[in-house]
């Protein structure tokens, strides 16, 4: 009986687990990669539209790469919400107590623990919406100075279809890479 | 004899306006297109090209006809239709700058007189042409002040940073 106790996890615990976990929610690994897609696709119009690649001649390029680029920029997203997780939640923990505890104030059938638990639960609910739309608005900027930079600098004198598979390649491994880093 | 001799030269001195008239364009009416370098994006000179057809009162065909140009000469060419030419003149963006131009154009014999005065370094603006045809350039446009990719690069680079510093913020 005490052996099978230990093993199950308190819901305290599992909040402090998901709190710091790496795993994404199914709603917001579609966020991620929903976004990853558009932001990946935006290339294809500035190679088509400024550096005039033929759409279909390029089609299996144009695929692979916002394929590739896509998953590379959902990996960033993620990586960047795991670390701007704990910061926001670091940030909003006093805030949140506080909200929360004015709104359970006249509750006094409430024990502590289970006040704490939902301020535990709030905080990492605000941490976790911050964070993932924080990480999307970063990481979409910084691929996009990448991209730009690239590919009307960089690598301006190569043919164009080249030019988009290096640059496109560039922006989104340096993005992921970027976003291993801790801080 | 003599008398001959005199009687002969009076006939050729009234025949000589004939013989010549029938070299020289008359009453010379000219329709012109004109062509001048808009941008100095994708070119090193300025370039005037002039297209231009002369119908003659007296219908003279195949004339030569020579331009004169800011002190330079150059053949018009023969193109295509009996009496149509073109000339294209070239110089520098900074010589030639917007305005309107004139080109001289002479005939063979306006020419001749045109070369004498310039070797002997005379005022040619004397020396009457054929014609003149009237060139306006609207100037050349030298591209915008900052390329599109560069304010591109800027905006999207000002928009990271914010969003760096913004993050940068959340460690504090």
């Amino acid at each position: 009986m005490a052996g099978g106790n230990k093993n199950k996890l308190s819901r305290e615990e599992e909040l402090l687990l998901q709190d710091f976990s790496r795993n994404v929610s199914t709603k917001s690994s579609a966020l991620f990669y929903g976004n990853a897609l558009i932001v990946s696709a935006i290339p294809m119009w500035l190679f088509w539209r400024i550096h005039q690649i033929d759409l279909y001649q390029s089609a299996v390029f144009f695929i692979v790469g916002t394929i590739v680029s896509t998953y590379l920029v959902a990996m960033a997203y993620k990586n960047t919400k795991f670390i701007l997780k704990h910061k926001v939640a670091l940030k909003r923990e006093d805030a949140v107590a506080h909200e929360v505890m004015k709104k359970l104030a006249d509750d006094k059938k409430m024990t502590k623990k289970e006040k704490d638990e939902r301020i535990l639960w709030k905080k990492n609910e605000v941490a976790d919406y911050e964070a993932t739309t924080f990480s999307i608005f970063y990481n979409n900027a910084l691929y996009l100075v990448l991209l730009i930079v690239a590919s009307f600098y960089i690598l301006k004198n190569l043919n164009p279809t080249f030019n988009y598979v290096a640059s496109v390649g560039a922006a989104a491994g340096l993005l992921a890479l970027f976003s291993t880093s801790n801080n | 004899m003599a008398a001959t001799g005199k009687v002969l030269v009076v006939v050729a001195l009234f025949m000589l306006p004939i013989i010549a008239n029938g070299d020289m364009c008359l009453g010379p009416q000219v329709t012109s297109q004109t062509y001048t370098t808009p941008e100095v994006i994708v070119s090193t000179e300025t370039v005037f090209i002039v297209e231009f057809s002369v119908t003659c009162k007296n219908g003279l065909k195949n004339i030569n006809l020579y331009a004169e140009f800011g002190g330079k000469t150059v053949p018009a060419s023969k193109i295509g239709e009996p009496n149509k030419f073109q000339l294209s003149l070239t110089d520098e963006h900074k010589k030639l700058p917007s305005g309107t131009y004139q080109v001289r154009v002479f005939d063979e014999e306006g020419f001749a007189w045109l070369r004498k005065a310039q070797r002997s370094g005379e005022n040619t603006e004397n020396i009457k042409p054929l014609f003149t045809l009237d060139l306006s350039h609207p100037g050349v446009w030298s591209g915008p002040y900052l390329q599109s990719e560069f304010v591109a690069a800027m905006v999207a680079i000002f928009v990271w940073w914010s969003a760096y510093t913004a993050k940068s913020r959340l460690q504090l």
